[in-house]
C-alpha cells in the first residue's frame, strides 16, 4: 500500500520523531510506514488521518491488485 | 504508560534481571559440577534460576506491551524464525547423537539453549533489514 504521509509531514515541517511523537509509536514505525514497508493497523490509520485532518483514503493508496 | 510498567522496562532493571539470571545458572553450574551436594540440595540448585528467569519473563512481557505495533510484529518475525530454527538445531543435535557419539561434556542441552537467544537475534536481524 502506498501513502502521502511524507508529503503530509513534509508540509507540516514535521521531522519523523515529531510525527512518532505525536501518533505514539517510535520513529522506526514511522519510517516504515512512509516507505511502504510497513501497513498501519486501522487504529493507527484512523489516529494518522485525524491527526492530519484527513479521511483515511486520502492518505492511503490501496495497490492496484488489492 | 503506568509507573510500574515504566520502572520494569528501564534499561538498568533489564541489566540487573539479566544478569542475575546470568549469575544464578553460573553460580548453579559451579555448586553441581564441583561440590557434593544432598540430592535434595541439588534438584534446588539446579532449579534455582526459575527464579530470576521468572522475573526476566516478566520484564519482557512488559517491554513487549509497552511496545507499538510495528515492533510487536518484528519481534513476532523474529520469533517465528528463531522457533523453527531451534527446532532444526535440537533435530539434528538428536540425530547426530544416533550416529556420532557425542560426548556429554561437549554436547547436551545444556550447551544448547545457549543458542537460543543467538537463534532470536538471527531473526531479528534478518527481520529488521526487511523493514529497514
Amino acid at each position: 500500500m502506498k501513502n502521502r504521509l511524507k508529503v503530509l509531514r513534509a508540509e507540516q515541517d514535521w521531522s519523523q520523531a515529531d510525527l512518532a511523537e505525536r501518533l505514539n509509536v517510535s520513529r522506526q514505525t514511522v519510517n516504515a510506514i512512509e516507505t511502504g514497508k510497513y501497513d498501519p493497523s486501522l487504529p493507527l490509520a484512523f489516529r494518522i488521518a485525524e491527526l492530519f485532518e484527513k479521511r483515511i483514503e486520502e492518505i492511503f493508496i490501496p495497490d492496484k491488485e488489492n | 504508560m503506568n509507573k510500574f510498567t515504566q520502572r520494569l522496562t528501564g534499561k538498568s532493571v533489564a541489566i540487573i534481571t539479566a544478569a542475575t539470571w546470568v549469575l544464578v545458572y553460573l553460580l548453579a553450574r559451579w555448586l553441581l559440577d564441583n561440590h557434593q551436594l544432598q540430592e535434595g540440595l541439588r534438584v534446588v540448585v539446579a532449579l534455582s534460576p526459575i527464579v530470576p528467569f521468572a522475573f526476566f519473563l516478566v520484564l519482557v512481557l512488559a517491554n513487549i506491551r509497552q511496545m507499538d505495533e510495528f515492533h510487536r510484529k518484528v519481534h513476532l518475525e523474529a520469533l517465528a524464525i528463531a522457533y523453527p530454527l531451534a527446532m532444526l538445531l535440537l533435530m539434528l543435535l538428536g540425530l547426530l547423537e544416533l550416529v556420532i557419539p557425542l560426548a556429554p561434556e561437549d554436547w547436551s542441552y545444556r550447551h544448547v539453549w545457549q543458542f537460543l537467544p543467538l537463534l532470536y537475534f538471527i531473526g531479528l536481524a534478518f527481520t529488521w533489514r526487511r523493514y529497514l
